[in-house]
């Protein structure tokens, strides 16, 4: 039992990443049409921006709350120029182009990022994990010890997910995000500005890929290529939301967290989860009409 | 008749090149014709028939470990081995197109994905599929004797090198033939519009599934020699970003174009390991400078994006419309001086 529940952790945590990087495949996708499959890896290349800060150009004199801070705002900064710098010079050009060739454009860019990281970053190499609440720190509740980090991700995810729904529904630019997603020709017609909705929306994408990015780094192997196919299971969870619905797309992520985990306990295999992903996303295809995605743009 | 001509001045061209080189080039070579063939593969898949396909490399992977364990395990002639890995890896891409018939576009693209990953980080790497992949240490293979030439990873790689170009010029000819042939001409209504297709009577279940199984044919065939070229197998060749490559490159190349295939194999064998062998040293004695594979990747990635945006038929597409266009242009400007004259 308390190996259940211990594994139950895990996979909320997992899953809270899941529908994190979910949330902004489905940003992105339902505003600019773009298929990402470069979530992955832009959120991995934020994240060894964190990391080189945090422990490349640590400074020892710091409090420890100061240096992760300092690391995180300066990885979320490049995460919202890296989302800007996408828009504006890649895929403003090939707004009238078929998803197909977008989402063609955005392997271009997971292979030019992934290279760029391995370059720098070495592709094996060990990395140490970016603890954002200290390592020590945890509760046990009923024999399991709960960590912070799992508890910190869960709530950032649900928190962020609930903050972005109120920014759709609330704010007038909310507002007009939906407005293009539903119809850029007629969004544009009355005056909302289609290219800058694009914009926040990259950026927004990124900045969300790149905290769930620093947030599972504690929970996987902390290197250039894993962080990079979280894309797949990324893509199941917003799969099961249909690329439309946010509140689905969190749901999914938590399902796809837990269905990965829960095998770990009898199967002791690294591969085991993918295929459990690749399940889902059949069954997800086959079940709902495929031909019934919305296509923005 | 002109492109039986033109498949023998090209195989007469390409098969006496690497001879003289160090082992480590002939290498390269015969590998350009076994990623020629992941590409050829997508020529067929997508840019005769429409149809996405991440896990290309995957189709290769099954072909090189199922020749490596029958040759291994079962101790048969290599072409036999050849025979059964072709044949797994058509069988598999029956199995890929299942799924394929209610799908298309992004939604495929995320499919093939996932059974590229799957047998990355499952098939490929997992101790229960040891049966079929050799362990860790992968399957060794020291040599073969195929069509009474004796082949290797050393001393006798150009055998096998001969073998791969024959075979990549009869399989180009052929599918050549197959664009102009009827069935052909059914793959190009489905790239064109599936429901148009089905509309006039093209049987969508069986074309696509055909076009998936011959597509992961020829991606294994190419794969099944790998065992013999490389003297082993192993996962990490055939990964998915191999896969993803393979899409890149293609499109970078022009999709539609049987000889951007070799153009694309060629690029993708010979300019990672001319990079890694000389990409590094000392600029005017003061810059010193390390050129690594990564690089490879990070230009092909910026390379198919600079060409979606300005060259959308691809390199050997666009070099191609050129010489179309002079040639009209000559013809016009010739037939309008006989007016004159």
């Amino acid at each position: 039992m308390a190996a259940f529940t211990a594994y139950t952790i895990i996979g909320l945590s997992l899953g809270a990443v899941f529908s994190l990087a979910a949330l902004g495949i489905v940003l992105i996708y339902r505003t600019t049409g773009v298929l990402n499959f470069a979530h992955g890896a832009m959120g991995m290349f934020s994240t060894f921006v964190a990391w080189q800060i945090f422990y490349g150009w640590s400074h020892p004199g710091w409090p420890g709350w100061l240096q992760v801070a300092v690391a995180v705002v300066a990885a979320i900064v490049f995460a919202a120029l890296l989302g800007l710098f996408l828009e504006l010079a890649v895929f403003r050009w090939v707004r009238t182009r078929p998803p197909v060739v977008k989402a063609v454009i955005t392997i271009g860019v997971l292979l030019a990022l992934q290279s760029a990281a391995s370059l720098i970053w070495k592709n094996n190499a060990y990395h140490l994990p970016i603890y954002i609440a200290p390592q020590g720190w945890s509760w046990t509740v009923a024999d399991v010890p709960i960590s912070a980090n799992a508890v910190l991700i869960v709530v950032v995810s649900l928190g962020l997910a609930l903050g972005l729904a109120a920014f759709l529904r609330y704010t007038s630019f909310g507002r007009s995000m939906r407005a293009v997603s539903d119809s850029p020709t007629s969004a544009s017609l009355w005056g909302v500005p289609v290219g800058k909705v694009g914009a926040v929306s990259w950026m927004l994408g990124s900045v969300i890929a790149a905290v769930a990015g620093i947030l599972i780094t504690p929970f996987i192997n902390f290197d250039t290529t894993s962080l990079t196919l979280l894309i797949i299971d990324a893509l199941a969870a917003a799969l099961i939301g249909g690329m439309t619905s946010l509140p689905l797309t969190v749901v999914g992520g938590f399902a796809l967290g837990l269905l990965e985990t829960y095998p770990t306990i009898w199967i002791q295999s690294i591969g085991f989860p993918r295929l459990v992903a690749l399940v889902v996303i059949l069954a997800v295809l086959i079940v709902r009409n495929p031909r019934g995605l919305r296509v923005a743009a | 008749m002109i492109r039986i001509c033109l498949a023998l001045v090209a195989f007469a061209l390409l098969a006496r090149l690497p001879v003289g080189f160090d082992v480590g080039f002939q290498f390269d070579a015969a590998l350009a014709v076994i990623w020629g063939f992941g590409l050829l593969s997508l020529v067929l898949l997508t840019g005769y028939v429409g149809q996405v396909s991440l896990c290309q490399a995957t189709f290769a992977g099954v072909g090189a470990y199922a020749a490596g364990m029958m040759f291994s395990t079962f101790h048969v002639d290599y072409g036999v081995a050849i025979a059964v890995g072709v044949l797994a890896a058509f069988t598999l891409g029956l199995v890929v197109g299942l799924p394929a018939l209610r799908l298309y576009g992004i939604t495929l693209a995320i499919v093939t994905l996932g059974i590229a990953l799957v047998f990355d980080r499952y098939v490929f790497q997992d101790h229960i599929f040891e049966w079929f992949t050799g362990g860790s240490g992968g399957w060794r293979v020291e040599g073969a004797t195929l069509f009474g030439l004796r082949m290797d990873s050393s001393r006798h790689l150009l055998a096998a090198y001969l073998v791969l170009l024959v075979l990549f010029c009869l399989v180009g000819l052929l599918m050549v033939n197959l664009h102009e042939s009827g069935a052909g001409r059914r793959f190009r209504a489905i790239r064109d519009s599936e429901l148009a297709a089905a509309t006039v009577g093209v049987n969508l279940t069986r074309y696509k599934l055909l076009a998936f199984g011959l597509s992961a044919a020829i991606a294994g065939l190419g794969g099944s020699f790998y065992p013999l070229v490389a003297g082993s197998v192993s996962p990490q060749p055939f990964w998915v970003f191999t896969s993803l490559q393979f899409a890149a490159i293609v499109v970078l190349m022009g999709v539609r174009y049987v000889p951007a295939a070799a153009l694309g194999g060629a690029f993708m064998s010979f300019v990672p390991d001319v990079l890694t062998r000389f990409g590094h040293g000392t600029l005017f004695n003061r810059y010193s400078y390390d050129i690594s594979y990564d690089w490879f990747q990070i230009a092909v990635g910026v390379l198919l994006i600079v060409q979606l945006i300005l060259l959308p038929d691809g390199v050997w597409g666009d070099l191609r419309g050129r010489v179309v266009n002079a040639r009209s242009a000559m013809r016009g400007f010739a037939s309008r001086r006989v007016k004159v004259a």
